[in-house]
């Protein structure tokens, strides 16, 4: 997913309205809203959390530390896990970090959902979507985190619900060794 | 939106649900100041309110009452906990609401509340075998879910949760945790909620397990066991008021409710002589050397292998002997008893002898058993006839009680008023 169409989103989730959001000349992203311009992915998401007053917006801005952390997460969103989603090997390397990191953590921020949430679940979605079945039971946190977000109407907006069917399957295959 | 009162005492578990329910909600739920348990709730005024005498329990603030942690917690929840509009996740909520009290809290508390001494331990307790098949379900359970139902945590969640506390607080150290990491992620995220933060105070995994500590459970018995005594004695109220100030500095904690009585009633009619040290002297060893040798050497071998730190020697003496007629019907006094106290006769031993004849006799004896205190009020089973007696403990290193010992086993002598001996029955 580009830039524009992850802030767009983001916006939609937060409850904003995105205006209008496009590469300038120099290819770097800009958002214009009522005639006020700023530019800048981690900037603009910042703009979007202050006009938010969304659950997941007040969520990233509950303590300096989260705010820290979630700014942190948005530069590794747009830094690397978008290009790095793009490459064969990369990819590999950011699923099976997300995939341990989920293994002790429900959400990437704090215990509750966050814009940086948002902003990785966009910059990897076409990775994950792009997962075959056997794929996805490589990566089950990963996958848990991921369907968690998706179920959300105002993450998925509209969107099709991407398939995680194997991961119940697993759960059922080992409920009958318990 | 729910208002109302909770009575509970400080960090119940179960009323835990309802707070953290409420928190959510927003509604309005004050918990009643000034509840002393054991007292409030088996006041006349509560239990018109509510039956059972148990807590938690809420009375609404248009005066409507509820009992049961659950419900309540139901009650003052809101239409997201109670699983949102769908009928499934509603049903799929109150699984887990009845799979928490079905399996969850009997495991938990058949594991943690003998540590916390306010249980007995149990010889082959499948407990933390239950615990582990619970946190296996819940493993898988978890790691394709965040929370228990649907996308949001729910009543489920909280009501787990709050059943697995004592779990995570007290035995589940790090390393027993350890491979139930998608239990340990979700309960560490519920844990964090601020709207459970808000409830939840000075909570701290475990660090290392708690280990079983006989004296603790000795001293909660002593401790309930001498309460009841004094119940039983007299209800006047200056003695009430001792009782009263001993409650307050006792920590809620190892306090239990109703609930948790009744679960305890069954590990109950184990030995009760478990919750002390066994100490190095063993009863049946000399009962075997009492029976099949002399007393020159069995009363010797009771002194060689006697251990005075784990048990103790008492005298007891009938109170009632001007009322004493017949022999045989003072026998039957002493057989009878010591029917009655068939089960602490692993632990105990007694020599009690009937000196005088028809119509002029007394009964005394000579009793040792396991533990320091009177050994009848570990159970309610012992105490028909306990109290017909006048007891005292005796001193074993001192010369007098090697006199009387020698004389009550050896079935000689004569009672303090210069009866003579006539009959002994022996208690092993």
């Amino acid at each position: 997913m580009c830039e524009v169409d992850t802030i767009t989103k983001i916006a939609n989730s937060l409850g904003v309205p995105p205006g209008e959001v496009k590469l300038n000349s120099e290819k770097i992203i800009t958002r214009t809203n009522n005639s006020k311009t700023v530019s800048g992915f981690a900037t603009i998401l910042n703009t979007l959390a202050q006009e938010s007053e969304s659950e997941i917006a007040r969520n990233s801005t509950a303590s300096r530390e989260i705010s820290a952390d979630v700014y942190q997460w948005i530069e590794f969103a747009v830094l690397y896990a978008a290009p790095g989603s793009k490459d064969k090997h990369v990819s590999q390397q950011l699923l099976r970090d997300f995939n341990k990191l989920f293994s002790t953590k429900s959400y990437l921020v704090g215990y509750f959902i966050t814009l940086a949430d948002l902003a990785i679940f966009y910059s990897i979605y076409n990775l994950v979507k792009s997962l075959s079945p056997v794929d996805k039971e490589n990566y089950l946190n990963l996958s848990r985190w991921f369907d968690h977000l998706q179920q959300r109407p105002e993450i998925r907006q509209g969107g099709n619900v991407l398939n995680f069917t194997t991961i119940y399957l697993h759960g059922w295959a080992t409920g009958t060794h318990i | 939106m729910a208002t109302g009162t909770l009575y509970t005492y400080p960090e119940n578990f179960r009323a835990y649900k309802a707070l953290i329910a409420a928190q959510y909600s927003g509604a309005q739920v004050k918990v009643a100041e000034n509840f002393v348990f054991g007292e409030t709730n088996k006041s006349a005024e509560f239990l018109k309110k509510f039956p059972s005498g148990k807590v938690p329990a809420f009375e609404t603030a248009d005066g409507k009452y509820l009992s049961e942690s659950n419900a309540i917690a139901f009650y003052v929840a809101n239409e997201q906990l109670r699983g949102g509009k769908c009928p499934l996740a509603q049903a799929e909520v109150l699984q887990w609401l009845s799979y928490a009290d079905n399996e969850i809290v009997p495991a938990s508390c058949a594991w943690v509340f003998p540590l916390l001494g306010i249980m007995p331990q149990q010889k082959n307790s499948t407990a933390k075998q239950d615990t582990t098949v619970i946190l296996s379900l819940l493993n898988s359970k978890l790691l394709n879910s965040t929370y228990l139902v649907g996308e949001r945590i729910t009543l489920a969640d909280i009501v787990v949760f709050s059943s697995l506390l004592h779990l995570y607080q007290y035995v589940l150290e790090p390393s027993v945790r350890a491979e139930f990491g998608n239990v340990n992620r979700w309960f560490v995220t519920i844990l964090n909620q601020p709207q459970v933060k808000a409830v939840v105070k000075n909570y701290t995994l475990c660090e290392t397990a708690l280990v079983f500590d006989p004296k603790k459970y000795a001293e909660f018995i002593g401790k309930s066991g001498g309460a009841a005594e004094k119940k039983q004695q007299s209800k006047q109220k200056e003695e009430k008021k001792p009782k009263e100030e001993k409650r307050k500095e006792e920590k809620p904690k190892e306090e239990l409710d109703a609930a948790d009585e009744a679960l305890l009633l069954e590990p109950k009619s184990k030995d009760p002589f478990d919750a002390m040290p066994k100490g190095t002297f063993n009863f049946d060893d000399f009962k075997r050397s009492y029976s099949n040798e002399d007393e020159s050497v069995s009363i010797p071998y009771f002194w060689q292998k006697f251990d005075p730190e784990n048990y103790s020697i008492w005298f007891g003496e009938y109170k009632y002997n001007d009322e004493l007629t017949k022999i045989f019907m003072s026998c039957n006094l002493i057989t009878g008893m010591f029917q009655r106290l068939d089960k602490m006769r692993k632990q105990a031993f007694a020599s009690v002898c009937l000196f005088g004849e028809d119509n002029n006799s007394t009964i005394s004896g000579i009793w040792v058993w396991r533990g320091q205190d009177l050994a009848f009020t570990l159970s309610p089973d012992w105490q028909i006839d306990y109290d017909c007696y006048a007891w005292k403990k005796l001193d074993a290193s001192s010369e007098e009680t090697k006199k009387l010992v020698q004389q009550y086993f050896s079935w000689t002598g004569t009672d303090k008023d210069g009866r003579k001996f006539n009959q002994g029955k022996i208690f092993k």
